[in-house]
Protein backbone atom coordinates (compact mmCIF):
# COMPACT_ATOMS: atom_id res chain seq x y z
CA UNK A 1 0.00 0.00 0.00
CA UNK A 2 1.28 3.60 -0.48
CA UNK A 3 2.19 5.27 1.84
CA UNK A 4 1.82 9.17 2.96
CA UNK A 5 2.91 11.48 5.49
CA UNK A 6 0.04 12.41 7.64
CA UNK A 7 -1.11 14.69 10.65
CA UNK A 8 -3.39 12.35 13.34
CA UNK A 9 -6.09 15.14 12.32
CA UNK A 10 -5.50 14.81 8.27
CA UNK A 11 -5.70 11.08 8.24
CA UNK A 12 -8.78 10.74 10.24
CA UNK A 13 -10.75 12.93 7.73
CA UNK A 14 -9.23 11.57 5.10
CA UNK A 15 -10.01 8.08 6.73
CA UNK A 16 -13.95 9.50 6.94
CA UNK A 17 -13.69 10.60 3.16
CA UNK A 18 -12.71 6.70 2.52
CA UNK A 19 -15.42 5.40 4.69
CA UNK A 20 -17.97 7.21 2.68
CA UNK A 21 -18.43 10.33 4.64
CA UNK A 22 -20.00 13.61 2.51
CA UNK A 23 -20.82 15.71 4.98
CA UNK A 24 -19.24 17.75 7.40
CA UNK A 25 -20.06 20.47 9.97
CA UNK A 26 -17.99 21.72 12.29
CA UNK A 27 -16.54 25.14 13.67
CA UNK A 28 -12.68 25.95 13.92
CA UNK A 29 -10.80 25.12 17.26
CA UNK A 30 -7.38 24.33 18.28
CA UNK A 31 -5.68 21.84 17.78
CA UNK A 32 -7.93 20.15 15.55
CA UNK A 33 -8.61 23.17 13.08
CA UNK A 34 -6.61 21.55 10.47
CA UNK A 35 -9.11 18.29 10.32
CA UNK A 36 -11.71 21.18 9.66
CA UNK A 37 -9.71 22.61 6.93
CA UNK A 38 -8.54 19.36 4.96
CA UNK A 39 -12.71 18.48 4.67
CA UNK A 40 -12.94 21.99 3.39
CA UNK A 41 -10.34 21.10 0.85
CA UNK A 42 -10.95 17.79 0.21
CA UNK A 43 -14.95 17.31 0.03
CA UNK A 44 -15.39 19.67 -2.62
CA UNK A 45 -13.32 17.39 -4.55
CA UNK A 46 -15.46 14.39 -4.16
CA UNK A 47 -18.81 16.05 -4.64
CA UNK A 48 -19.32 16.24 -0.85
CA UNK A 49 -20.29 19.40 1.79
CA UNK A 50 -18.67 21.07 3.88
CA UNK A 51 -20.05 23.93 6.06
CA UNK A 52 -18.03 25.91 8.21
CA UNK A 53 -21.13 26.27 10.94
CA UNK A 54 -21.51 28.94 12.86
CA UNK A 55 -20.48 27.18 16.36
CA UNK A 56 -20.17 23.87 17.67
CA UNK A 57 -23.91 23.94 18.95
CA UNK A 58 -25.20 24.51 15.07
CA UNK A 59 -22.46 21.95 13.80
CA UNK A 60 -24.20 19.35 15.98
CA UNK A 61 -27.72 19.92 14.42
CA UNK A 62 -26.52 20.27 10.96
CA UNK A 63 -25.25 16.61 11.95
CA UNK A 64 -28.31 15.43 13.48
CA UNK A 65 -30.19 16.66 10.47
CA UNK A 66 -28.10 15.16 7.70
CA UNK A 67 -27.90 11.81 9.50
CA UNK A 68 -31.67 11.00 10.17
CA UNK A 69 -31.92 10.90 6.09
CA UNK A 70 -29.25 8.02 6.45
CA UNK A 71 -26.13 10.18 5.36
CA UNK A 72 -22.73 9.32 6.61
CA UNK A 73 -21.99 12.55 8.72
CA UNK A 74 -19.01 13.46 11.21
CA UNK A 75 -17.76 16.84 12.92
CA UNK A 76 -14.83 17.27 14.94
CA UNK A 77 -13.90 19.40 17.50
CA UNK A 78 -11.56 19.96 20.77
CA UNK A 79 -12.28 19.97 24.46
CA UNK A 80 -14.52 23.18 25.34
CA UNK A 81 -16.32 22.53 21.71
CA UNK A 82 -17.26 19.08 22.52
CA UNK A 83 -19.03 20.48 25.48
CA UNK A 84 -21.10 22.53 23.71
CA UNK A 85 -22.26 19.61 21.37
CA UNK A 86 -23.40 17.59 24.29
CA UNK A 87 -26.85 18.65 24.03
CA UNK A 88 -27.33 17.82 20.49
CA UNK A 89 -25.53 14.43 21.37
CA UNK A 90 -28.09 13.43 23.69
CA UNK A 91 -30.59 14.36 21.30
CA UNK A 92 -29.25 11.88 18.16
CA UNK A 93 -28.41 9.16 20.43
CA UNK A 94 -32.01 9.05 21.94
CA UNK A 95 -33.05 9.50 18.36
CA UNK A 96 -31.29 6.43 17.26
CA UNK A 97 -28.90 8.05 14.56
CA UNK A 98 -25.84 7.19 13.37
CA UNK A 99 -22.74 9.89 13.57
CA UNK A 100 -18.66 10.06 14.48
CA UNK A 101 -17.66 12.55 16.40
CA UNK A 102 -13.78 13.73 16.66
CA UNK A 103 -12.46 15.55 19.78
CA UNK A 104 -8.55 16.78 19.53
CA UNK A 105 -8.79 16.34 23.60
CA UNK A 106 -6.52 19.58 24.89
CA UNK A 107 -6.07 20.69 28.77
CA UNK A 108 -8.93 21.94 31.13
CA UNK A 109 -10.85 22.73 32.68
CA UNK A 110 -12.44 25.88 31.74
CA UNK A 111 -10.97 27.88 28.64
CA UNK A 112 -7.65 25.70 29.74
CA UNK A 113 -4.67 25.68 27.11
CA UNK A 114 -3.97 23.99 23.90
CA UNK A 115 -1.84 21.03 24.89
CA UNK A 116 -2.74 17.13 24.65
CA UNK A 117 -4.91 15.91 27.41
CA UNK A 118 -7.35 13.51 27.99
CA UNK A 119 -8.89 15.40 30.80
CA UNK A 120 -12.46 14.64 29.16
CA UNK A 121 -12.72 10.93 29.75
CA UNK A 122 -15.15 10.82 32.04
CA UNK A 123 -17.29 13.27 29.47
CA UNK A 124 -16.69 11.56 27.12
CA UNK A 125 -17.66 7.57 28.50
CA UNK A 126 -19.92 8.51 31.32
CA UNK A 127 -22.13 10.85 29.63
CA UNK A 128 -21.52 14.48 28.31
CA UNK A 129 -24.75 15.17 27.91
CA UNK A 130 -28.26 15.11 29.53
CA UNK A 131 -30.26 11.21 30.05
CA UNK A 132 -29.63 7.66 29.56
CA UNK A 133 -27.67 7.40 26.44
CA UNK A 134 -23.88 5.66 25.80
CA UNK A 135 -21.45 6.98 23.09
CA UNK A 136 -19.37 4.20 21.66
CA UNK A 137 -15.72 5.81 22.54
CA UNK A 138 -12.44 4.41 20.39
CA UNK A 139 -9.29 5.91 21.54
CA UNK A 140 -6.38 5.17 18.57
CA UNK A 141 -2.60 5.30 20.02
CA UNK A 142 -1.06 5.97 16.48
CA UNK A 143 -1.82 7.88 13.15
CA UNK A 144 -2.31 4.59 11.61
CA UNK A 145 -4.51 3.30 14.14
CA UNK A 146 -6.68 6.15 14.08
CA UNK A 147 -7.61 5.44 10.40
CA UNK A 148 -8.49 1.85 11.02
CA UNK A 149 -11.03 3.22 14.08
CA UNK A 150 -12.30 6.36 11.75
CA UNK A 151 -13.12 3.46 9.50
CA UNK A 152 -14.54 1.37 12.30
CA UNK A 153 -16.51 4.10 13.85
CA UNK A 154 -18.59 4.96 10.66
CA UNK A 155 -19.20 0.84 11.04
CA UNK A 156 -20.67 0.99 14.42
CA UNK A 157 -22.64 4.03 14.17
CA UNK A 158 -24.53 2.38 11.47
CA UNK A 159 -24.64 -1.28 13.02
CA UNK A 160 -26.23 0.14 16.08
CA UNK A 161 -27.47 3.68 15.02
CA UNK A 162 -25.59 5.32 17.98
CA UNK A 163 -23.11 8.13 18.05
CA UNK A 164 -19.33 7.43 17.70
CA UNK A 165 -16.83 9.32 19.75
CA UNK A 166 -12.76 9.11 18.57
CA UNK A 167 -10.83 10.25 21.65
CA UNK A 168 -7.65 11.63 20.65
CA UNK A 169 -5.62 14.08 22.66
CA UNK A 170 -3.60 16.63 20.63
CA UNK A 171 -0.38 15.28 20.80
CA UNK A 172 -1.98 12.51 18.19
CA UNK A 173 -4.16 15.13 16.60
CA UNK A 174 -0.84 17.19 15.77
CA UNK A 175 1.77 14.56 15.25
CA UNK A 176 2.86 13.39 11.79
CA UNK A 177 3.21 9.58 10.76
CA UNK A 178 3.66 7.38 7.30
CA UNK A 179 -0.17 6.08 7.10
CA UNK A 180 -1.73 3.36 4.69
CA UNK A 181 -5.13 3.15 3.36
CA UNK A 182 -6.48 0.71 2.68
CA UNK A 183 -8.15 0.36 -0.88
CA UNK A 184 -11.63 -1.29 -0.46
CA UNK A 185 -14.95 0.08 -1.92
CA UNK A 186 -17.28 0.92 0.91
CA UNK A 187 -20.61 0.34 1.09
CA UNK A 188 -23.61 1.12 3.52
CA UNK A 189 -27.21 1.18 3.35
CA UNK A 190 -29.34 3.00 5.84
CA UNK A 191 -32.59 2.84 3.44
CA UNK A 192 -34.61 0.99 5.86
CA UNK A 193 -34.88 3.44 8.90
CA UNK A 194 -34.18 6.70 7.42
CA UNK A 195 -35.91 9.49 6.04
CA UNK A 196 -36.46 9.42 2.38
CA UNK A 197 -39.73 10.62 1.77
CA UNK A 198 -42.73 8.64 2.10
CA UNK A 199 -44.10 8.09 -0.88
CA UNK A 200 -45.26 4.20 -1.01
CA UNK A 201 -44.71 3.58 2.26
CA UNK A 202 -45.80 4.59 5.56
CA UNK A 203 -44.22 7.74 7.03
CA UNK A 204 -41.31 7.26 9.35
CA UNK A 205 -40.22 9.32 12.24
CA UNK A 206 -36.60 10.20 13.71
CA UNK A 207 -37.32 11.77 17.58
CA UNK A 208 -35.92 12.19 20.79
CA UNK A 209 -39.25 13.31 22.21
CA UNK A 210 -42.00 11.31 23.63
CA UNK A 211 -44.21 13.26 26.56
CA UNK A 212 -45.77 9.64 27.67
CA UNK A 213 -43.73 8.46 30.23
CA UNK A 214 -44.63 5.01 29.77
CA UNK A 215 -43.60 5.62 25.88
CA UNK A 216 -40.85 7.33 26.77
CA UNK A 217 -39.69 4.87 29.01
CA UNK A 218 -40.14 2.27 26.24
CA UNK A 219 -37.62 3.94 24.06
CA UNK A 220 -35.10 4.34 27.25
CA UNK A 221 -35.32 0.24 27.25
CA UNK A 222 -34.64 -0.25 23.62
CA UNK A 223 -31.60 2.01 24.16
CA UNK A 224 -30.41 0.29 27.12
CA UNK A 225 -30.73 -3.08 25.05
CA UNK A 226 -28.85 -1.87 22.60
CA UNK A 227 -25.86 -1.20 25.07
CA UNK A 228 -25.81 -4.45 26.58
CA UNK A 229 -25.46 -5.56 22.74
CA UNK A 230 -22.65 -3.24 22.34
CA UNK A 231 -20.97 -4.08 25.60
CA UNK A 232 -21.00 -8.23 24.79
CA UNK A 233 -19.18 -7.69 21.27
CA UNK A 234 -17.81 -4.76 20.62
CA UNK A 235 -14.68 -4.51 23.79
CA UNK A 236 -11.46 -3.75 22.30
CA UNK A 237 -8.08 -3.53 23.74
CA UNK A 238 -4.07 -4.37 23.28
CA UNK A 239 -2.03 -6.23 25.28
CA UNK A 240 1.28 -5.91 25.17
CA UNK A 241 3.89 -8.78 26.91
CA UNK A 242 1.84 -9.32 29.82
CA UNK A 243 2.17 -13.27 30.13
CA UNK A 244 4.92 -13.50 32.03
CA UNK A 245 4.99 -9.99 33.57
CA UNK A 246 4.72 -8.97 37.23
CA UNK A 247 3.36 -5.83 37.01
CA UNK A 248 0.94 -4.17 34.74
CA UNK A 249 0.73 -0.71 33.62
CA UNK A 250 -2.94 0.28 31.83
CA UNK A 251 -3.06 3.20 29.41
CA UNK A 252 -5.19 4.22 26.47
CA UNK A 253 -4.53 6.38 23.64
CA UNK A 254 -0.68 8.30 23.45
CA UNK A 255 -0.23 6.96 27.01
CA UNK A 256 -0.86 3.75 25.80
CA UNK A 257 1.96 4.42 23.06
CA UNK A 258 4.12 5.79 25.37
CA UNK A 259 3.57 3.21 28.12
CA UNK A 260 5.40 0.42 25.73
CA UNK A 261 8.24 2.66 25.95
CA UNK A 262 8.63 2.32 29.70
CA UNK A 263 7.46 -1.19 29.10
CA UNK A 264 10.36 -1.61 26.51
CA UNK A 265 12.79 0.28 29.10
CA UNK A 266 12.05 -2.19 31.86
CA UNK A 267 12.30 -5.17 29.82
CA UNK A 268 16.14 -3.76 29.61
CA UNK A 269 16.53 -3.62 33.04
CA UNK A 270 15.00 -6.98 33.63
CA UNK A 271 11.69 -5.95 35.23
CA UNK A 272 8.32 -7.90 34.35
CA UNK A 273 6.49 -5.11 33.32
CA UNK A 274 3.24 -5.73 30.81
CA UNK A 275 0.48 -2.60 29.13
CA UNK A 276 -2.82 -3.36 28.95
CA UNK A 277 -4.32 -1.00 26.76
CA UNK A 278 -8.13 0.29 26.19
CA UNK A 279 -8.86 0.54 22.49
CA UNK A 280 -12.34 0.99 23.50
CA UNK A 281 -13.19 2.94 26.47
CA UNK A 282 -17.19 2.64 26.35
CA UNK A 283 -17.66 -0.54 26.24
CA UNK A 284 -14.59 -0.54 28.81
CA UNK A 285 -13.41 -4.08 28.48
CA UNK A 286 -13.88 -4.66 32.28
CA UNK A 287 -13.71 -8.76 32.30
CA UNK A 288 -9.99 -8.54 29.89
CA UNK A 289 -8.70 -6.53 32.40
CA UNK A 290 -9.74 -8.35 35.21
CA UNK A 291 -8.33 -11.17 33.26
CA UNK A 292 -5.08 -9.53 32.75
CA UNK A 293 -4.51 -8.20 36.32
CA UNK A 294 -5.10 -11.68 38.03
CA UNK A 295 -1.80 -13.19 40.14
CA UNK A 296 -0.22 -9.26 39.22
CA UNK A 297 1.53 -7.90 42.14
CA UNK A 298 0.59 -4.58 41.00
CA UNK A 299 -1.59 -2.73 38.58
CA UNK A 300 -0.43 1.11 37.46
CA UNK A 301 -2.81 2.99 35.48
CA UNK A 302 -1.22 6.01 33.16
CA UNK A 303 -2.99 9.31 32.65
CA UNK A 304 -3.31 12.66 30.72
CA UNK A 305 -5.65 13.77 33.51
CA UNK A 306 -6.13 13.38 37.33
CA UNK A 307 -6.94 9.53 37.20
CA UNK A 308 -10.43 9.46 35.37
CA UNK A 309 -10.11 6.09 33.70
CA UNK A 310 -8.87 4.80 37.31
CA UNK A 311 -11.93 4.42 38.30
CA UNK A 312 -13.08 1.97 35.68
CA UNK A 313 -9.39 -0.14 36.40
CA UNK A 314 -10.64 0.06 39.86
CA UNK A 315 -13.86 -1.81 38.55
CA UNK A 316 -12.49 -4.12 36.49
CA UNK A 317 -9.59 -4.94 38.96
CA UNK A 318 -12.36 -5.63 41.94
CA UNK A 319 -10.15 -5.28 44.48
CA UNK A 320 -8.37 -8.31 43.70
CA UNK A 321 -4.55 -6.57 42.90
CA UNK A 322 -3.01 -3.40 44.53
CA UNK A 323 -3.73 -0.22 42.31
CA UNK A 324 -1.18 2.85 41.97
CA UNK A 325 -1.52 5.66 39.44
CA UNK A 326 0.25 8.83 37.80
CA UNK A 327 -0.82 11.20 35.89
CA UNK A 328 0.14 14.19 34.27
CA UNK A 329 -2.48 16.96 34.08
CA UNK A 330 -3.37 20.33 31.73
CA UNK A 331 -1.61 19.74 28.83
CA UNK A 332 1.44 18.34 30.05
CA UNK A 333 2.45 14.82 28.65
CA UNK A 334 4.55 12.16 30.71
CA UNK A 335 7.77 11.01 29.56
CA UNK A 336 8.81 7.43 29.74
CA UNK A 337 11.33 8.03 31.87
CA UNK A 338 9.18 10.21 34.49
CA UNK A 339 6.85 7.16 34.50
CA UNK A 340 9.68 4.56 34.56
CA UNK A 341 11.40 6.51 37.67
CA UNK A 342 8.11 6.57 39.40
CA UNK A 343 7.54 2.81 38.71
CA UNK A 344 10.61 1.89 40.30
CA UNK A 345 9.82 4.25 43.36
CA UNK A 346 6.82 1.73 43.64
CA UNK A 347 9.09 -1.26 43.30
CA UNK A 348 11.35 -0.51 45.83
CA UNK A 349 8.53 0.20 48.18
CA UNK A 350 6.88 -3.50 47.56
CA UNK B 1 24.94 33.95 0.47
CA UNK B 2 22.10 35.98 0.81
CA UNK B 3 21.70 37.59 3.92
CA UNK B 4 18.16 36.40 4.70
CA UNK B 5 16.72 32.76 4.28
CA UNK B 6 12.69 32.38 4.36
CA UNK B 7 10.97 29.01 4.27
CA UNK B 8 7.50 28.48 2.64
CA UNK B 9 5.51 25.71 2.24
CA UNK B 10 2.14 23.90 3.46
CA UNK B 11 1.56 22.60 6.84
CA UNK B 12 4.11 19.56 8.21
CA UNK B 13 6.24 20.16 4.48
CA UNK B 14 9.00 20.47 6.83
CA UNK B 15 9.44 24.40 7.50
CA UNK B 16 10.77 24.15 10.81
CA UNK B 17 12.87 21.22 10.63
CA UNK B 18 14.62 22.94 8.04
CA UNK B 19 14.46 26.53 9.40
CA UNK B 20 16.72 24.79 12.37
CA UNK B 21 19.07 22.60 10.31
CA UNK B 22 19.61 25.72 8.06
CA UNK B 23 20.63 28.43 11.06
CA UNK B 24 22.77 25.21 12.79
CA UNK B 25 24.71 25.23 9.09
CA UNK B 26 25.17 29.32 9.11
CA UNK B 27 25.89 29.47 12.49
CA UNK B 28 29.49 27.37 11.62
CA UNK B 29 30.32 29.95 9.13
CA UNK B 30 28.89 33.33 10.52
CA UNK B 31 29.09 34.59 13.86
CA UNK B 32 25.78 36.77 13.79
CA UNK B 33 22.71 34.27 13.12
CA UNK B 34 19.15 34.79 13.92
CA UNK B 35 16.28 32.29 13.83
CA UNK B 36 12.90 33.84 13.34
CA UNK B 37 9.82 31.72 14.11
CA UNK B 38 6.71 33.46 12.46
CA UNK B 39 4.66 30.81 12.31
CA UNK B 40 1.14 32.04 13.36
CA UNK B 41 -0.66 28.57 12.71
CA UNK B 42 1.06 25.97 13.93
CA UNK B 43 0.06 25.30 17.74
CA UNK B 44 2.85 22.52 18.66
CA UNK B 45 6.11 21.88 16.83
CA UNK B 46 7.79 25.23 16.51
CA UNK B 47 10.50 26.82 16.60
CA UNK B 48 9.79 28.16 20.06
CA UNK B 49 9.53 24.59 21.30
CA UNK B 50 13.30 23.82 20.43
CA UNK B 51 14.06 27.55 22.08
CA UNK B 52 16.74 26.44 25.41
CA UNK B 53 18.37 23.82 22.96
CA UNK B 54 19.35 26.54 19.95
CA UNK B 55 19.98 29.14 22.30
CA UNK B 56 23.06 27.05 23.95
CA UNK B 57 24.32 27.11 20.71
CA UNK B 58 24.50 30.76 20.10
CA UNK B 59 21.72 31.44 17.96
CA UNK B 60 19.29 34.39 18.56
CA UNK B 61 16.10 32.95 18.45
CA UNK B 62 13.20 35.20 18.20
CA UNK B 63 10.08 34.43 19.07
CA UNK B 64 6.54 35.78 21.02
CA UNK B 65 7.06 36.66 24.27
CA UNK B 66 7.86 34.30 26.95
CA UNK B 67 4.37 34.38 28.50
CA UNK B 68 2.16 34.59 25.41
CA UNK B 69 4.54 31.50 23.58
CA UNK B 70 2.08 29.00 23.70
CA UNK B 71 -1.32 31.51 23.70
CA UNK B 72 -3.68 30.84 20.04
CA UNK B 73 -2.60 34.47 19.46
CA UNK B 74 -1.02 35.34 15.50
CA UNK B 75 1.48 37.44 17.39
CA UNK B 76 4.78 38.82 15.17
CA UNK B 77 7.06 40.53 17.51
CA UNK B 78 8.81 43.88 16.41
CA UNK B 79 12.29 42.60 16.83
CA UNK B 80 11.57 40.08 13.40
CA UNK B 81 11.87 43.88 11.24
CA UNK B 82 14.89 44.41 12.86
CA UNK B 83 16.81 41.59 12.41
CA UNK B 84 15.56 41.11 9.04
CA UNK B 85 17.08 45.19 8.53
CA UNK B 86 20.44 43.97 10.63
CA UNK B 87 23.30 43.79 8.06
CA UNK B 88 25.28 41.92 10.93
CA UNK B 89 22.58 38.81 10.74
CA UNK B 90 22.45 35.84 8.95
CA UNK B 91 18.30 35.22 8.97
CA UNK B 92 16.39 32.59 8.70
CA UNK B 93 12.96 32.82 8.73
CA UNK B 94 10.19 30.00 9.69
CA UNK B 95 7.04 30.71 8.68
CA UNK B 96 3.42 29.14 9.36
CA UNK B 97 2.06 27.04 6.64
CA UNK B 98 -0.63 27.20 4.11
CA UNK B 99 -2.11 30.48 2.61
CA UNK B 100 -2.60 31.44 6.60
CA UNK B 101 0.89 31.36 7.79
CA UNK B 102 2.06 32.97 4.94
CA UNK B 103 -0.08 36.34 4.85
CA UNK B 104 2.81 37.41 7.35
CA UNK B 105 5.43 37.32 4.85
CA UNK B 106 3.32 40.33 3.06
CA UNK B 107 3.69 42.35 5.92
CA UNK B 108 7.47 41.59 6.35
CA UNK B 109 8.03 42.12 2.41
CA UNK B 110 10.04 45.59 2.75
CA UNK B 111 12.26 44.15 5.04
CA UNK B 112 12.69 41.04 2.90
CA UNK B 113 15.66 42.65 0.74
CA UNK B 114 18.83 40.08 -0.12
CA UNK B 115 16.66 37.23 0.54
CA UNK B 116 16.04 33.51 -0.54
CA UNK B 117 12.75 32.73 -0.40
CA UNK B 118 12.56 28.45 -0.41
CA UNK B 119 9.17 26.64 -1.13
CA UNK B 120 9.96 23.43 0.82
CA UNK B 121 7.74 20.69 -1.15
CA UNK B 122 7.52 16.95 0.30
CA UNK B 123 5.51 14.91 -2.35
CA UNK B 124 4.44 12.51 0.40
CA UNK B 125 1.89 14.81 2.18
CA UNK B 126 -1.76 15.78 1.10
CA UNK B 127 -2.06 18.32 -1.83
CA UNK B 128 1.62 18.50 -2.36
CA UNK B 129 1.85 15.26 -4.46
CA UNK B 130 1.54 15.71 -7.55
CA UNK B 131 3.31 18.42 -10.15
CA UNK B 132 0.07 20.26 -10.83
CA UNK B 133 -0.38 20.49 -7.44
CA UNK B 134 3.35 21.73 -6.45
CA UNK B 135 2.90 24.53 -8.78
CA UNK B 136 -0.76 25.51 -7.75
CA UNK B 137 0.80 25.97 -3.83
CA UNK B 138 3.77 27.84 -5.19
CA UNK B 139 1.84 29.91 -7.56
CA UNK B 140 -1.50 30.39 -4.93
CA UNK B 141 1.51 30.81 -2.20
CA UNK B 142 3.37 33.75 -4.01
CA UNK B 143 -0.08 35.46 -4.94
CA UNK B 144 -1.44 35.54 -0.88
CA UNK B 145 1.94 36.83 0.29
CA UNK B 146 2.91 38.85 -2.75
CA UNK B 147 6.70 37.38 -2.52
CA UNK B 148 8.16 35.55 -5.29
CA UNK B 149 9.49 32.09 -4.44
CA UNK B 150 13.23 31.93 -5.41
CA UNK B 151 13.79 28.14 -5.10
CA UNK B 152 12.27 24.95 -4.37
CA UNK B 153 13.22 22.15 -1.52
CA UNK B 154 13.30 19.24 -2.31
CA UNK B 155 12.39 17.52 1.46
CA UNK B 156 10.07 14.26 0.33
CA UNK B 157 10.10 11.80 3.31
CA UNK B 158 8.40 9.23 4.90
CA UNK B 159 10.17 10.09 8.48
CA UNK B 160 11.85 7.48 10.33
CA UNK B 161 10.41 5.07 7.06
CA UNK B 162 12.36 7.21 4.49
CA UNK B 163 14.28 5.62 1.84
CA UNK B 164 16.48 7.04 -1.17
CA UNK B 165 14.19 5.85 -3.37
CA UNK B 166 11.45 7.93 -1.66
CA UNK B 167 13.71 10.71 -1.91
CA UNK B 168 14.40 10.01 -5.72
CA UNK B 169 10.84 9.62 -6.43
CA UNK B 170 10.00 13.16 -5.21
CA UNK B 171 13.41 14.62 -7.09
CA UNK B 172 11.23 13.81 -10.22
CA UNK B 173 8.30 15.18 -9.45
CA UNK B 174 9.84 18.04 -8.17
CA UNK B 175 11.75 18.55 -11.72
CA UNK B 176 9.33 18.74 -13.79
CA UNK B 177 7.44 21.22 -11.45
CA UNK B 178 10.61 23.55 -11.68
CA UNK B 179 11.12 23.43 -15.07
CA UNK B 180 7.28 24.65 -15.26
CA UNK B 181 7.74 27.33 -12.66
CA UNK B 182 11.08 28.15 -14.19
CA UNK B 183 12.66 27.60 -10.44
CA UNK B 184 15.41 25.67 -9.99
CA UNK B 185 15.80 23.19 -6.52
CA UNK B 186 18.27 24.43 -4.60
CA UNK B 187 18.93 21.52 -2.36
CA UNK B 188 17.46 17.77 -1.60
CA UNK B 189 17.02 16.97 1.81
CA UNK B 190 18.11 14.06 4.00
CA UNK B 191 17.86 13.52 7.62
CA UNK B 192 21.02 11.44 9.44
CA UNK B 193 22.23 8.34 7.39
CA UNK B 194 19.80 7.71 4.62
CA UNK B 195 21.92 7.27 1.32
CA UNK B 196 21.67 9.75 -1.06
CA UNK B 197 23.59 10.31 -4.67
CA UNK B 198 21.42 12.12 -6.66
CA UNK B 199 21.76 15.20 -9.37
CA UNK B 200 20.90 17.60 -6.51
CA UNK B 201 23.00 19.27 -4.30
CA UNK B 202 22.53 17.47 -0.97
CA UNK B 203 21.65 18.99 2.72
CA UNK B 204 21.89 16.55 5.45
CA UNK B 205 19.69 17.27 9.05
CA UNK B 206 19.54 16.18 12.49
CA UNK B 207 15.64 15.44 13.23
CA UNK B 208 14.75 18.26 15.95
CA UNK B 209 11.40 18.22 15.85
CA UNK B 210 10.56 14.01 15.80
CA UNK B 211 8.59 13.84 18.73
CA UNK B 212 10.38 14.41 21.66
CA UNK B 213 8.01 12.51 24.31
CA UNK B 214 9.81 8.98 22.97
CA UNK B 215 7.27 7.14 21.29
CA UNK B 216 7.90 4.18 19.33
Amino acid sequence: MKKVMMKGVEAIGEAAIKAGCRNYFGYPITPQSELTEYMARRLPEVGGSFLQAESEVAAVNMLYGASSVGKRVMTSTSSPGFSLMQEGISYIACAQLPAVFVNVVRGGPGLGDIQPSQGDYFQATKGGGHGDYRLIVLSPSTVQEATELTLLAFDLADKYRNPVLIFADGLLGQMMEPVAFEEKEITYDNSHWALTGSKNRPPRQVTSFNIDPYGLEKMNIELQKKYRQVEANETRYEEFLIEDADILIVAHGTVGRIAKSVVRMAREEGLKIGLFRPITLYPYPYDALSKAAQEKSLVLTVEMSSGQMLEDVKLAVCGKTKIEFYGRMAGVVPTPEEIFTHLKTLIRGQ
Amino acid sequence: MAKNHVFVGLYGSGKTELAINYAIKLKKDFEKVALIDVDIVSPYFRVRDFQHALEASGIVIVMPPQKIKNADLPVITQAVAGYLDNPQFKVVLDVGGDERGIVVLGYLKEHLFDTNVYLVVNTKRPFSQTVEQIVYVAKMLEERSGVRIDFLVNNTNLGSQTTCEIIYEGEKILQQASIILEKPIAFTVAADSIRYDGENELFRIERFVKTKEGLP
